[in-house]
């Protein structure tokens, strides 16, 4: 993996500083009560009640997320997730709609969504980075409109004609308007990972999921031979249980190759990304593993299935944890430098604007 | 005296302070730093689990507090009070009340709630709905398990003749449009489309010994046509796979499909004894007997060795439980 996440800097950054871990404080325990309690709130108020319960959960998680002894924090308004929901929704059930109705609609209502997604997208991210800090300060987005529409319309419309082959060139473009135009305070963020890193994820990904098709299929050619030798042994009666402990295998077979190939995906593809991701000078470091990574996900979906959704803070702060834990910045200077953007360097469309227009689409 | 970190908002420098309370104020004091607010204009953060809290000042200043025990002790000698969320997150009685109550709901939306919009909803969608997701569905079918009937025409149109001739207790002849079709996979056995078209395989009319039986399971599926069960079954599942991989999501929106799949199975048990209980008041209110159902039914289990060992994952419920329902329904008045 080394030559995959590895960063590839053309100016060596020399560091006499000890990298700053991140470390995450939070308790599964601890969580479930904030988090069954806004379950609640949130039924009983038929989900009005979920942005409310989306800031607590976010300022829990960022509030436990510490680096050099100090925490970020949170400070979305949840009337404006609201907002972001009631969006979200309306377009989610107009798309769904359309897609399943094919009618001389649905042209119309996938062209607005395209048209419309873009800008949204936008302004969610700069909703979410606005409102997060760490020691008071803001981190800001200021990608452009046009950007926006670049990276999700036309790079998603060439990935579409090119049958998904630039994709990844997608991704990698998609990560370089989010990363390239972030901002600590004044100090902005650079990306370097180059498209030709992000086809090589891809590659072993198609390789991993290749691989494991020509597995399935010979497993799946066996066990028909096996249970053709069977019933032509039982005088060409088909015996079910036979047939159904076949496909039950082939089904494990199944769930075992899609729950690895996520979290393996998204370890390299993570690691990539902010390996290959700058603060100013500072550098940042991650080191998720694909096989901690499967096992974090595939026990969580076990215990979170065993016992009926209520392991779901554990899981998520397990998660969470080991996520946040594997990274760590590398800093060229000291941490007490940054200094918030002024106000008036924003321009006429800085954030002032964003706290009428920003809301949050994402869950 | 309560150690604090200071931050101005402007940069990401640390300055150590202690707090105090004088009176009505605030009292800040450390590194260069030397000022007192009234304590009516400090937001302070509720307590989330062991996250630091923040007394925000109105100028986007804040002190980050990590000795919570100490921020309490400070806070007890002022007017703050917690906010009423803050204090349920903490109370155990309540976080235990909050648990039962969601699995309660969560039960009670399953048991009744779901079924309930789903009929709602199967009522009240559009038929053009039900048209297009039928035509699709049948184009696939043909393509992979169904081939066309060996039945020769005459018989195929003796049998539609019968089933539409049958009277209904609504008023008037079955709509149902009815395709004859061939599957080795499948056998013996009659579906039914969400538009209420019928699909009968040849090996059901080979099988029944006579045209009444096949009758009496056309009725049945017409329990089917009349509850709008397809639909049904369709909203059903798509909402619990919504649903699943909503909430599963955060780990891993792959398994969704296997919740909804027992779930189906579940429900298309209590949705068969609807169906058998219209079937057999279709049959008496033509003269028919409900046990030609049974019977019906008798022949389609010897005909898949095997079946009748209801399992979890059966479609069908008990095929001797059913029969014994449609004898016993055999006395029952049509209603």
């Amino acid at each position: 993996m080394e030559n995959i996440s590895g960063s590839e800097s053309p100016t060596q950054i020399s560091s006499a500083r000890a990298p700053e871990p991140l470390s995450f404080t939070g308790k599964g325990g601890e969580y479930f009560g904030i988090w069954i309690v806004n379950l609640l709130l949130t039924i009983v108020t038929l989900g009005i009640y979920s942005a409310w319960a989306k800031v607590r959960r976010l300022q829990y998680f960022y509030r436990h997320t510490q680096l050099a002894g100090s925490s970020f924090d949170f400070h979305g308004s949840p009337i404006k997730i609201l907002i972001g929901r009631v969006i979200a929704l309306v377009m989610l059930v107009c798309y769904n709609f359309s897609v399943r109705l094919q009618s001389s609609m649905t042209l119309v209502i996938l062209l607005i969504v395209a048209v419309v997604m873009p800008w949204l997208l936008r302004n969610s991210f700069r909703f979410r980075l606005y409102n997060t800090s760490w020691r008071g300060t803001r981190f800001h987005f200021r990608g452009s409109v046009a950007g926006s529409y670049r990276v999700f319309l036309l790079n998603g419309f060439l990935t579409l004609i090119t049958l998904y082959v630039m994709a990844p060139f997608m991704h990698q473009r998609l990560k370089a308007y989010q990363h390239d135009n972030s901002y600590f305070g004044r100090t902005q963020f650079s990306f370097h990972a180059r498209a030709g890193q992000f086809y090589l994820v891809y590659l072993l990904l198609l390789a991993a999921i290749v691989a494991f098709i020509v597995l399935m299929g010979v497993a799946g050619v066996g066990a028909v031979f096996i249970t053709i030798f069977q019933i032509q042994r039982q005088g060409g009666r088909v015996d079910p249980a036979l047939l159904i402990r076949t496909v039950l295998i082939l089904y494990g077979a199944f769930i075992l190759m899609a729950v690895s190939i996520g979290p393996t995906f998204r370890a390299l593809i993570t690691n990539l990304i902010w390996n290959n991701t700058r603060l100013g000078e500072h550098r940042i470091e991650c080191n998720l593993s694909p096989l901690i990574l499967i096992w974090i996900s595939v026990s969580n979906l076990v215990l979170v299935a065993l016992t009926l959704g209520l392991f779901m803070p554990w899981a998520a702060v397990r998660l969470v944890r080991y996520e946040i834990e594997s990274m760590r910045l590398v800093p060229a200077s000291d941490l007490q430098e940054f200094e918030a953007a002024e106000p008036e360097s924003l321009g006429a469309v800085g954030e002032e604007t964003a706290t009428v227009f920003d809301f949050d689409i994402s869950l | 005296m309560l150690q604090a970190n200071y931050f101005d908002g402007r940069s990401t420098r640390v300055r150590v302070v202690s707090l105090s309370v004088a009176g009505e104020d605030l009292v800040i004091a450390g590194e260069g730093i030397d000022f007192r607010v009234p304590f009516a204009d400090v937001k302070v953060d509720e307590r989330l689990g062991l996250a630091p809290r923040s007394l925000r000042f109105k100028d986007g200043a804040f002190c980050e507090v990590r000795d919570l025990d100490g921020l309490d002790t400070l806070l007890r000698s002022t007017a703050h009070r917690d906010g009423r969320v803050d204090r349920l997150q903490r109370n155990l009685r309540f976080v235990l009340f909050s648990c039962v109550a969601c699995v309660a709901i969560a039960i009670a939306a399953y048991r009744w709630g779901l079924p309930w919009a789903a009929g709602e909803g199967a009522k009240h969608l559009p038929p053009v709905i039900g048209k297009t997701l039928s035509v699709q569905t049948l184009k696939i079918l043909d393509g992979a398990i169904l081939t066309p009937s060996k039945l020769d025409q005459e018989r195929q149109q003796a049998l539609s003749a019968k089933f539409h001739s049958l009277r209904l207790q609504e008023g008037g002849t079955p709509k149902s449009a009815l395709l004859f079709r061939r599957s080795p996979q499948l056998g013996a056995n009659a579906f039914t489309l969400p538009d209420g078209t019928i699909i009968v395989l040849d090996d059901l009319v080979t099988v029944m010994g006579d045209d009444q039986q096949i009758l009496a399971v056309l009725a049945h599926e017409l329990g089917h046509v009349h509850g709008r069960h397809g639909l049904q079954l369709l909203l059903r599942s798509s909402a619990v796979g919504a649903f699943w991989t909503f909430y599963i999501g955060d780990i891993s929106s792959l398994l969704a499909a296997a919740p909804a799949a027992v779930v189906e199975a579940k429900y298309s048990q209590e949705l068969e004894r609807q169906a058998d209980d219209y079937g057999a008041a279709l049959l008496l209110h033509n003269g028919l007997s409900p046990g030609l159902l049974a019977d019906a039914l008798q022949k389609l289990t010897e005909s898949h060795p095997g079946a009748s060992k209801a399992g979890f994952l059966s479609t069908h419920p008990s095929t001797d439980e059913r029969m014994r329902r449609l004898r016993l329904s055999r006395s029952a008045p049509p209603n």
